[in-house]
């Protein structure tokens, strides 16, 4: 426990040290619209991320068709809307998430019967949902996304005007990022399913002589990621407004990243929703902070892989660190 | 037979099932188009697509054979291309078309000494700092990236000198590829180092168990280093062919082939958890995949349902390998009673 | 009386090898059982089968009297069977008190985590045996004894009726051993039946009512009461009678020390350590777990390098400061955990034995020498009477014994001046623990200077001519193995 807080802790003193610079540089940074926007844009990764930390809790490698999944769900989700001419969010999300935890489940029925690791089945259902999208789809754009995504992406909640008459206020993507992560927090820390995935992501052998119903455990981890796939795909087509069958993919290995910089291991059976929400929040920061400095968007990706190389670097020299300072033996006659 | 050679034969054995799938593929390909598939203008366009993911898939490989992976290694060929097409156009004076030897040569030279040094970086974070590969090496591809797209400000840069892209495009032998004449030299190459060299039998062997390499005198860093340092050189080697194939150079070329090579090695029976993989075998899984991808090309198939199809495939043969109870696609052939097999006269250990 | 369990004609085989033949088993409730045998005798197939893990091919399994058919893991621990495996079987990253409460809110099946209670059926398994750890400690941080409790708390969560314990003093020290076998007997005077699986002989007598030895599968026989001597027991095990060959120096006096080690210190590890040892010469290191034996070795062999003291071999300062510098040097190491730290498992038994040389068996080139590396092969796979048909199969498919044999034999092909070995017999049999000793004399014939460390004090007592006693980081007292006896040793150490 002691660890996590620790990783956790650092994680907040690097945002509040990014924060001040930031500020200091452009005080527009801490106004109140800066700030919602930073939510409003870090909610579809925030919510993957919920996703990717129960995979990574679980053990083994990395799931990476999230965006795959999300970009299908998404796509039939406003397909379907249109369809039936409007309907409502409330049906969107029900078609994604179902649609998504199917697609997640075969994720976790090929892993439990074949096993294999998560990185290669996930790679080949990637692969298999992105590919079967654009034949299917033609890659056709949807620019016309129906009502109910404006009215879901426009609603704005402490809506005020501002200096220059635009009016801003908190989006609902983040209130459903944070209902997320309430979900996930509660299923992690307060039921036996949730002290089941660590288990299996302590020695998933052991879990089994306790009696934990691996298949089980692993079937509900995948399909929840697919359904909090298809939510984030709901939730990103609300904030572009158009369904663009390539417009999520490749955000993967950043979510990924921001997981384990908030301190999820990639051996398994560790984690929290609170570390991955500041992992989430410090590269939403870093991409709102470069827009404030007037730094070309081109740098986004180039700061990313320094605040990720930097990040885990400091992470291991901690650790090498302790190792070195562990004590082995208690050394008579030696002061502590 | 000398004890500890493995006769010719045998060795063969072991590669049958890659070779039968192989041979499938040809065939079928050969019936599905036929007249045009085994045209020796398409076998000569396939010897000349081989070489950018065969090298890749072998670079892969290296990084698989001590536990690691390399998920930069597609964004390095970039990089290493576009700092040697910037080197070329800044020694030109903006006219990179007319660049003489010297100033080409001198160019790829700082490429790759740029690629060398993220290479350096790499290894430093995976054997001094114990990163995770599969982290340090995503650390790297997005700082590549990146750093691709603020050379060249997202634009595409082209318009290279006759000598580059006959690198890629040429041929000096008949009609034999340039690129495909690299190719099999750096196989021959990587033969020696890997299967022959104390280097290769120390990344074996630290791939197999690294606490037990440790205690046994080989010195675990510099391997890694030297690991890694390799892989980035064959991604190099991948640059500046795809500048001359290309005349171009862009940030994410090819950027989906990383999950090809992971696919390469997947099917060329690499261990991803390092120590086991052999490079024929590797070989052979990339010139099934470039034979699929070519003849479904040539098909006239939307380039996505090949998206799609390397998934099936994983799925596939993850499924049939795993339904012959063994968790390799050579346990696929032997139960369709080719090739011998050696694993089934070993004692198992019990539990 | 009625046996709480009852073993009828037990078979089972693996792909057409016979793991057990026609065994017939019984245990008494309030009666410890000893089970004994070499590896691969069939004792782990025997507990599978008891637990439910997996079922026998033929032959009767009675609870009480009762028929028990193709049960699984939890109708046996309804029947109150439970196992203590060897591994214990925790989840390092959860809690005392989940990792004791979790099978059982399981069992009932519980959907939401009550923290409250689980620290409760946590607490009061852990009073049943006297345990007093705190139950939001992480697992992973706690020392092994202290795990193993947990496991045996784990136990006491449901109605115990049998435990089997599964070597479960392989990883303890030895007061943490002691504790564990009163607890044993406590558990037997509650009229618990145990199954007690071990190795080490002085446990049996300890503890046993009576021994069932499995030989190849079968049982060949059990003893009970006056039966249970030393002797006995081996003889049963190998099925003949094994004398240890005491271990006699031949040192030359006017030669000069082989390694000579003086105030050599490191911060939380050891301090002070100064000692010589001479050609010739089997130094034993006796300490328990966590008394700085392991992390003397460490540093000698530049694994985990001293931070000041000296080190001369031969006569010559010569600083460790990594493995190179000490292998350089002439100091092989046999680490203390075979599988994790000495063999690459899927390798080729050749590639074990040459990885410490292999950068020597270049030819005129840079290219290892094939002929000269199949030649050492053959030579030490000679030398060694290792059991392998073909040099290419993997270490792994070969016997604890003879993956022993690569381990050291990988060491000796640097004909090293000073061989330090860490519990070269964990795991070993009897019969191939006695060539393992053959092996190590010769070496020490042959002039080199051998430091051996071990848990056992019989080994040690047979197998060296002096011994450091070390305890807190240092070395206590250094005595001549002939003016003391392993039990008196095994009383030194105990003591500490």
């Amino acid at each position: 426990m002691k660890l996590f807080q620790r990783s956790e802790f650092y994680l907040v003193v690097l945002i509040a040290l990014i924060c001040i610079f930031i500020t200091s540089q452009n005080p527009n940074f801490l106004t109140l619209q800066n700030l919602y926007g930073v939510l409003r844009s870090a909610s579809v990764n925030g919510i993957f991320a919920v996703g990717v930390l129960f995979v990574l809790i679980l053990g083994g490698t990395p799931d990476v068709s999230f965006p795959a999944i999300a970009q299908v769900t998404q796509y039939v989700a406003v397909l379907a809307l249109i369809a039936i001419g409007g309907g409502n969010i409330a049906l969107a999300f029900a078609i994604a998430i179902v649609l998504g935890a199917v697609m997640g489940a075969l994720n976790g029925i090929i892993i439990q019967i074949f096993r294999v690791t998560t990185i290669v089945v996930t790679i080949a259902t990637f692969n298999l949902y992105f590919g079967m999208l654009y034949v299917l789809s033609r890659g056709d754009v949807l620019f016309e996304v129906p009502r109910p995504f404006h009215d879901f992406g426009g609603t704005l909640l402490f809506a005020r005007e501002g200096a220059n008459g635009a009016v801003y206020g908190l989006s609902l993507l983040p209130v459903l990022w944070l209902a997320v992560m309430i979900v996930g927090w509660f299923i992690l820390r307060r039921t036996m399913l949730g002290r089941s995935i660590f288990a299996m992501g302590g020695d998933e052998v052991s879990a089994v002589r306790i009696g934990v119903n691996t298949f089980a455990v692993r079937l509900f981890v995948f399909s929840f990621v697919g359904a909090l796939a298809g939510i984030a795909g709901i939730a990103h087509a609300s904030l572009v407004l158009s369904a663009i069958p390539n417009s999520i993919v490749g955000v993967e290995l950043e979510v990924i990243a921001a997981v384990v910089l908030g301190g999820a291991s990639l051996f398994g059976g560790k984690g929290t929703v609170t570390g991955t929400m500041l992992g989430v929040l410090l590269f939403a920061i870093l991409r709102n902070g470069l827009v404030l400095l007037n730094i070309s968007s081109y740098w986004y990706d180039v700061t990313i892989g320094i605040a990720i190389i930097l990040g885990m670097s400091a992470n291991a020299w901690q650790q090498l660190r302790a190792r070195r300072n562990q004590v082995n033996v208690a050394v008579e006659g030696e002061a502590p | 037979m000398k004890p500890g050679h493995k006769p010719f034969l045998q060795r063969l054995s072991a590669d049958a099932p890659l070779l039968f799938i192989l041979i499938a593929m040809v065939v079928l390909m050969a019936l599905l188009l036929p007249g045009r598939f085994l045209a020796s203008y398409n076998l000569v366009n396939l010897a000349n697509q081989l070489p950018v993911l065969a090298l890749l898939s072998i670079g892969m490989m290296v990084s698989m054979l001590s536990g690691g992976i390399n998920l930069a290694i597609v964004a390095a060929a970039n990089f290493t291309g576009i700092v040697t097409a910037l080197t070329m156009d800044w020694l030109t004076g903006g006219a990179a078309a007319t660049a003489g030897l010297p100033v080409i040569l001198l160019s790829m030279a700082v490429g790759l000494a740029a690629c060398m040094v993220i290479a350096l970086l790499t290894g430093f974070l995976i054997a001094w700092l114990e990163i995770p590969p599969i982290l340090a090496t995503l650390g790297v591809m997005m700082l590549l990236d990146g750093l691709s797209i603020v050379m060249t400000r997202g634009y595409t840069l082209s318009g290279f000198p006759p000598f580059v892209v006959e690198i890629g495009n040429g041929s000096l032998f008949w009609a034999i590829p340039n690129a495909f004449v690299i190719l099999v030299l750096v196989i021959l190459a990587l033969h020696f180092v890997l299967n022959r060299s104390p280097f290769g039998f120390k990344l074996y062997m630290l791939g197999a168990n690294p606490r037990a390499a440790e205690y046994s005198n080989i010195d675990t860093r510099m391997v890694l280093m030297k690991q890694y340092a390799l892989s980035f050189l064959l991604a190099a080697l991948t640059g500046f062919i795809m500048m001359g194939q290309f005349n171009s150079v862009k940030a994410n070329y090819a950027e989906s082939y990383v999950l090809v090579t992971v696919l390469a090695c997947f099917l060329g029976g690499i261990n991803p958890f390092g120590g086991d993989g052999r490079l024929s075998g590797i070989v052979l899984a990339a010139v099934i995949l470039q034979t699929i991808s070519s003849g479904v090309n040539l098909l006239g198939v939307d380039p996505f349902f090949v998206t799609a199809m390397w998934g099936a495939i994983i799925l596939i043969v993850i499924a049939v390998s795993h339904l012959t109870g063994r968790h390799s696609i050579q346990a696929m052939i032997r139960a369709l009673g080719l090739g011998r097999d050696k694993a089934a006269a070993r004692p198992e250990t019990k539990e | 009386m009625q046996p709480f369990l009852q073993l009828d004609g037990i078979s089972k085989s693996f792909a057409g090898v016979h793991a057990l033949v026609d065994v017939d088993l019984t245990v008494n409730s309030g009666e410890i059982l000893c089970l004994m045998g070499e590896n691969g005798s069939g004792k782990s197939t025997l507990i599978k089968i008891v637990s439910g893990v997996q079922p026998q091919d033929s032959g009767t399994i009675r609870v009480e009297g009762q028929d028990v058919r193709d049960a699984t893991t939890a109708e046996m621990i309804r029947h109150g069977i439970q196992v203590i495996y060897q591994d214990l079987s925790l989840m390092p990253n959860l809690t005392v008190a989940e990792n004791i409460a979790m099978a059982r809110t399981i069992r009932e099946g519980r959907r939401l985590v009550r923290w409250g209670e689980m620290r409760q059926i946590a607490q009061e398994a852990m009073d049943r045996i006297g345990a007093k750890i705190d139950p939001d400690a992480t697992v992973g941080d706690l020392p092994v004894g202290l795990q193993q409790m947990v496991a045996i708390c784990r136990a006491f969560t449901s109605d115990l009726r049998l435990l089997i314990l599964d070597e479960p003093t392989a990883s303890l020290n030895r007061t943490e051993i002691e504790h564990l076998l009163a607890l044993v007997r406590e558990m037997k005077d509650r009229g618990i039946a145990i199954i007690f699986i071990t190795h080490k002989i002085d446990e049996v007598i300890d503890v046993a009512d009576r021994v069932t030895c499995l030989r190849d599968g079968r049982n060949v026989g059990s003893l009970t009461g006056e039966e249970l001597t030393y002797d006995r027991i081996v003889e049963l095990m190998t099925g003949r009678e094994v004398v240890p060959v005491p271990f006699v120096a031949r040192i030359d006096p006017t030669q000069a020390p082989v390694l000579s080690v003086r105030n050599l210190t490191k911060r939380h590890n050891f301090a002070d350590v100064t000692f010589d040892l001479y050609p010739g010469e089997i130094l034993g290191i006796a300490g328990l777990l966590g008394s700085g034996r392991t992390e003397i070795a460490k540093a000698l062999f530049g694994f985990s390098p001293a931070d000041s003291g000296e080190i001369r071999i031969g006569g010559k300062v010569q600083p460790i400061r990594n493995v190179r510098e000490a292998v350089a040097a002439g100091i092989a190491y046999v680490p203390e955990n075979r599988l994790t730290e000495g063999l690459f498992l899927q390798k080729a038994v050749g590639d074990n034995l040459v990885s410490n040389v292999i950068d020597d068996l270049t030819g005129r080139g840079v290219l290892i020498d094939e002929d000269r590396k199949a030649a050492m092969v053959a030579e030490w796979i000679g030398a060694l009477s290792i059991k392998v048909a073909d040099p290419s199969a993997p270490v792994r498919s070969l016997s604890g014994g003879n993956q022993q044999r690569v381990v050291i034999g990988k060491w000796l092909t640097r004909r090293p001046k000073v061989l330090i070995l860490n519990g070269p017999t964990v795991g070993v049999d009897i019969a191939a623990k006695a060539y393992i000793y053959e092996i190590v004399h010769n070496l020490a014939h042959e002039g080199a200077g051998v430091i051996l460390i071990s848990d056992e004090a019989p080994e040690i007592v047979n197998n060296s001519n002096r011994i450091l006693l070390v305890r807190g980081g240092r070395v206590q007292r250094e005595l001549e193995t002939r003016q003391t006896s392993a039990q008196e040793l095994h009383r030194m150490v105990a003591a500490s």
